[in-house]
């Protein structure tokens, strides 16, 4: 399900089925010229990942809105941000919150916070248009599926 | 005399019409295009009922196979490509089945033969259980609101 008016229409008569929320975690800044396109690509690849999740697990999974934070924040006060969310999101209920960030510097604080947070290592830059990369990004949406298929599994 | 003069077109009439007339059809000339242009979504023909290339018959097994093809679908002015996938082989009788791979349930995406479900088409989510027609398996402990899977969707053919 998706943050859409029809989705969520669904989601209300369905919430005892759909008990795992994802969101991803996205810096941006304009601080550094050079790490303009860099953060973008993510973001482009990280929006693939989640939509392509969405598709495939639709009536278990619930897609947040991306999360976004200035890059410069202290993750400290980021952190707290987070977790009013992340606690917000929990009293739904939902059973599994996933987390998925391409920023090394959430893993510290994946032990913390109340839901599964999943670091991605962050993909080399590519012509998303071209073959190659689309199946590099397909091969990694079904790992992403796995991955939170053995959760539910657990 | 005056009967005469009645059948007359006068300077005045003549020019009424002749303006009228040529007016008319210049307003017409300008109207027309956009009236057209204004319900062209409906002159054109619906692509619904249209088969569509995915495989060649004698690629068709008895085994499931999932086939990825492209639609144009038609959003009022809009044509996109959109993706569909389908589930394609032959049933007992030799008769070509295409089925959905999207669960009934709330939507998630099949898989033929997964883990230990043999012969069977398998959701991940909920784990609803399909037998090889599409038809649901009941399992005892889920509620029965697993409904078979739409058979067929329309646009999915064979050449």
């Amino acid at each position: 399900m998706k943050w859409m008016h029809q989705d969520v229409q669904n989601y209300t008569k369905a919430k005892e089925y759909i008990d795992s929320a994802i969101m991803p975690l996205m810096p941006f800044s304009f601080e550094d010229d050079d790490e303009l396109s860099k953060l973008a690509y993510q973001h482009e690849v990280m929006q693939i990942f989640m939509t392509q999740i969405e598709k495939q697990l639709k009536g278990r999974v619930f897609l947040l809105p991306v999360y976004n934070y200035l890059k410069q924040n202290k993750l400290e006060d980021e952190y707290e941000r987070l977790e009013t969310v992340v606690n917000h999101v929990n009293e739904q209920p939902f059973k599994h919150i996933f987390l998925f960030t391409f920023d090394k510097k959430w893993r510290k604080y994946s032990s913390k916070i109340d839901a599964e947070l999943i670091w991605l290592p962050a993909p080399q830059q590519g012509d998303l248009n071209q073959v190659e990369t689309q199946q590099l990004v397909q091969s990694q949406v079904s790992e992403i599926e796995d991955l939170i298929k053995e959760q539910w599994d657990e | 005399m005056s009967e005469k003069k009645n059948n007359q077109v006068s300077r005045r009439q003549f020019l009424n019409y002749t303006l009228t007339g040529v007016g008319g059809f210049m307003g017409a000339a300008v109207v027309a295009p956009m009236v057209g242009m204004a319900v062209d979504p409906l002159l054109q023909a619906d692509g619904s009922d249209e088969f569509e290339y995915v495989m060649d018959v004698d690629e068709i097994t008895t085994e499931p196979q999932r086939k990825t093809f492209y639609i144009d679908q038609q959003d009022g002015w809009y044509d996109t490509e959109a993706e569909r996938t389908a589930w394609i082989y032959r049933d007992e009788n030799g008769d070509i089945l295409a089925l959905s791979p999207i669960c009934t349930h709330l939507g998630c995406v099949v898989d033929w033969e997964t883990g230990d479900h043999d012969n069977e088409f398998f959701c991940p989510c909920h784990y609803g259980r399909y037998d090889k027609n599409g038809v649901n398996i009941l399992v005892h402990h889920q509620k029965d609101h697993y409904m078979p899977m739409s058979i067929v969707l329309k646009t999915v053919d064979y050449i």
